[in-house]
């Protein structure tokens, strides 16, 4: 039996700054303001979304502009995953305010709602009509990763037509309260973001291939040189000769172990994309999503991030 | 195709630690029902609950990750197998989220310091890590959150990734712990029965909340394990938020779509392990959806939250294990708590313990944000 492939459509990714497109990317220089979507929300899905939260705005108005570049109707089995490292943050935080000690012990029913992790995929899945399999990998880690990962499996098994697959995450200010749930270095930017990808098994007006996903678990202390020496092979054999390619390092990934994969794999680029949109769980999607901002980078574009203990992923997409 | 096979499963309930006590418990047709005694709370004596004898582990992450492995031990031990079988596996955890965790870390530091503080909420994946950090797992680690369907769901997850070859073996956790939040959450949306859970029944108003984690190794192609999960669907509600479609057409589907993973029709379910929370809207739906499927006269079925509460995220995992109990037995208990048939409903669960053979059961689990999960399990 012929193995099904997996083909990027449509991206879209909604940054720290409200950005939506190429020429509204801005680089931070600090953590980035408070964000308020209200305008945003309206003007993308037409209406407010009445008593959703922050989070689910971001990744209504993130699912919708995917879903709008992709310019026609998904098909009703079309699968929705999400990966979020914290999810509902702040209704969370607001509960906690209101139910425990020294609160009034009482629960806001709006917030208790909209605090259940897959609320913006529930609110995704009714902005498209996607009444199908709808995930939520909540998990600090690989979470972006993870969702696509589900995604991938479900698409070349045949178990689902297609797939919206987003990265969303929001931040608390301050930063002194962000830090509780997210370590950051002090050159680190607290980010936010919504991206998403569109994906089916159809190569006819596709622009990218979701190529593999690679994933390794080293010993958490090994040295970055022997770490990316074992990595590098799986990554060199997905290159074609001649093919152009770039590195998109994922948050976790020390300087360190970023020059040595660079070392490791000769001749491949640097993509930055953190420094549009900061550091949070899924950024990931924000890191592949924004590859298709304009013409998706020729070549194979590799994002790799690993985590405190050792374990990597690796993600490889080819344009088309 | 790959049959997953049940290959252990492990528990830790209002019971009690194991399987075997749950059993009993189960079969003695008395719930589980026990004070709160973990933190303070002003409703507390209105309402009923299924709390873990909190003497049994530490209170916080310390306890949390203890009882996980006590559970996780036990799967291991009926499968016959030590933790070094997991090095490859996936470990999927389903549950909403740990936030008894954070509301554990806050009381302390606020009886400390007497100062509210940022409470710290960690994401659900970092129990995950440190699970698979100490059974040495280095497969896929993945946490689910899908409200009350998690667990179910990361029975579907793991289950693919053994049908599809990603891994040999799964071990699947569903964990969940009473909480501050969410039972003030569902007291404001007055969704706690002051009775206490009673699924089906004309006077049913609400939930009981309960807590626990359940382990389950699901396992390639196991000759001999008497129970396999033998197919299942994921699906997502779309009409309202927290209200399920009032007559039931997207639970039938989701338990359409299990039946046809699985290879099944209708005619072939023994017996079904209903959602069954008692709130009125939920389980409308869910018998117009058993309707839907089965015409008027369903398998029989019972529903068990009663005896050991409504664990949210991780009732898929738990209610599974109970099953697996319930096939030791080779009995399914009563719905504890239903007494009178509601007209509106059309049908009624089981009031007496009814005999379990050989067959395929199915299992529902419909969560909060429309999200829906059925699985079929396969007993000899």
């Amino acid at each position: 039996m012929t193995e099904r492939r997996v083909y990027v459509h449509a991206a879209a990714a909604l940054g720290p700054w409200g950005d939506t497109g190429a020429d509204e990317r801005r680089r931070l220089d600090a953590d980035p303001p408070p964000l308020d979507l209200n305008a945003l929300t309206r003007a993308t899905l037409g209406a407010p979304l009445r008593q959703a939260s922050h989070f689910v705005e971001l990744a209504a108005i993130g699912a919708r502009l995917c879903l709008d570049a992709l310019g026609r109707r998904p098909p009703d089995a079309a699968a929705v995953y999400i990966g979020t490292g914290l999810a509902e943050v702040r209704r969370a935080a607001a509960l906690f305010r209101q139910v425990m000690p020294p609160g009034p012990g009482l629960a806001s029913p709006f917030d208790f709602i909209n605090a259940s992790n897959n609320m913006a995929a529930f609110y995704v899945a009714k902005g498209a009509g996607l009444a199908a399999r709808n995930l939520t990998v909540k998990q600090e880690e690989f979470s972006f990763e993870r969702a696509l990962e589900l995604a991938d499996g479900d698409l070349r098994a045949g178990a689902v037509p297609a797939a919206l697959v987003g990265g969303v995450d929001e931040n608390v200010q301050p930063r002194s309260d962000h830090l509780r749930r997210i370590t950051l270095r002090d050159d680190q930017w607290m980010g936010e973001g919504s991206a998403w990808l569109y994906l089916d098994g159809d190569p006819a007006g596709a622009r990218a291939e979701l190529v593999v996903i690679v994933e390794q678990v080293t010993a958490p202390d090994a040295p970055a040189d022997a770490w990316a020496a074992r990595l590098a092979p799986a990554l060199a054999a997905l290159k074609r000769a001649g093919e152009p390619w770039q590195l998109l390092p994922g948050f976790r990934l020390r300087a360190t172990q970023r020059e040595a994969l660079r070392a490791a794999l000769p001749g491949i680029g640097l993509r930055e994309y953190l420094d549009h949109c900061g550091c949070y769980y899924s950024a990931a999607g924000f890191g592949m999503a924004t590859l298709f901002d304009a013409a998706p980078p020729p070549g194979l574009s590799l994002h790799v991030n690993r985590d405190a203990g050792g374990r990597c992923v690796a993600v490889a997409l080819r344009a088309l | 195709m790959t049959r997953v096979a049940i290959a252990g499963s492990g528990i830790v309930s209002a019971y009690g630690i194991g399987r075997n006590v749950l059993r009993a418990g189960l079969m003695s047709g008395r719930p589980a029902i026990t004070p709160l005694t973990r933190f303070p709370l002003a409703f507390a004596d209105r309402i009923k609950l299924n709390q873990v004898d909190p003497d049994l582990f530490p209170e916080g992450e310390t306890g949390a990750r203890a009882m996980i492995l006590a559970a996780v031990d036990e799967a291991l031990a009926d499968a016959g197998l030590g933790r070094e079988a997991l090095a490859d596996a996936a470990l999927l955890v389903g549950t909403s989220g740990f936030l008894y965790l954070a509301e554990y870390e806050y009381r302390k530091t606020f009886a400390a310091t007497g100062e509210p503080s940022s409470p710290p909420l960690r994401g659900a994946g970092r129990m995950a890590d440190r699970i698979a950090a100490a059974l040495g797992v280095t497969g896929p680690v993945l946490t689910l959150s899908t409200a009350c369907a998690s667990s179910a769901n990361a029975l579907l997850v793991g289950a693919d990734l053994i049908r599809r070859g990603r891994v040999k073996r799964a071990l699947v956790i569903g964990a969940e712990g009473l909480s501050a939040i969410s039972l003030t959450g569902f007291e404001s949306l007055m969704l706690l029965d002051p009775e206490g859970c009673r699924p089906f029944d004309a006077g049913r108003a609400g939930l009981q909340l309960g807590e626990g984690v359940a382990a389950l190794l699901l396992e390639a192609d196991r000759a001999g394990a008497r129970l396999a999960l033998a197919g299942g669907a994921n699906r997502c509600d779309i009409h309202h938020v927290t209200s399920a479609s009032p007559g039931g057409e997207a639970m039938a589907a989701v338990i359409g779509d299990a039946l046809a993973d699985a290879g099944l029709t209708a005619a072939d379910i023994v017996a079904v392990k209903a959602h069954g929370t008692g709130s009125e809207d939920s389980d409308l739906a869910e018998a117009a959806a058993l309707k839907r499927v089965f015409g008027a006269r369903p398998p029989p079925f019972t529903a068990i939250k009663r005896y050991i509460g409504h664990t949210l995220g991780a009732c898929g995992a738990m209610e599974l294990t109970a099953l697996v109990a319930c096939v030791e037995s080779g009995r399914l208990p009563p719905a504890a708590g239903f007494g009178t048939p509601d007209p509106a409903l059309g049908i009624a669960p089981l009031t007496d313990f009814h005999p379990l053979g050989a067959g395929h059961t199915l299992l529902n689990f419909f969560g909060f944000g429309g999200n829906y999960a059925a699985l079929v399990v396969r007993h000899d």
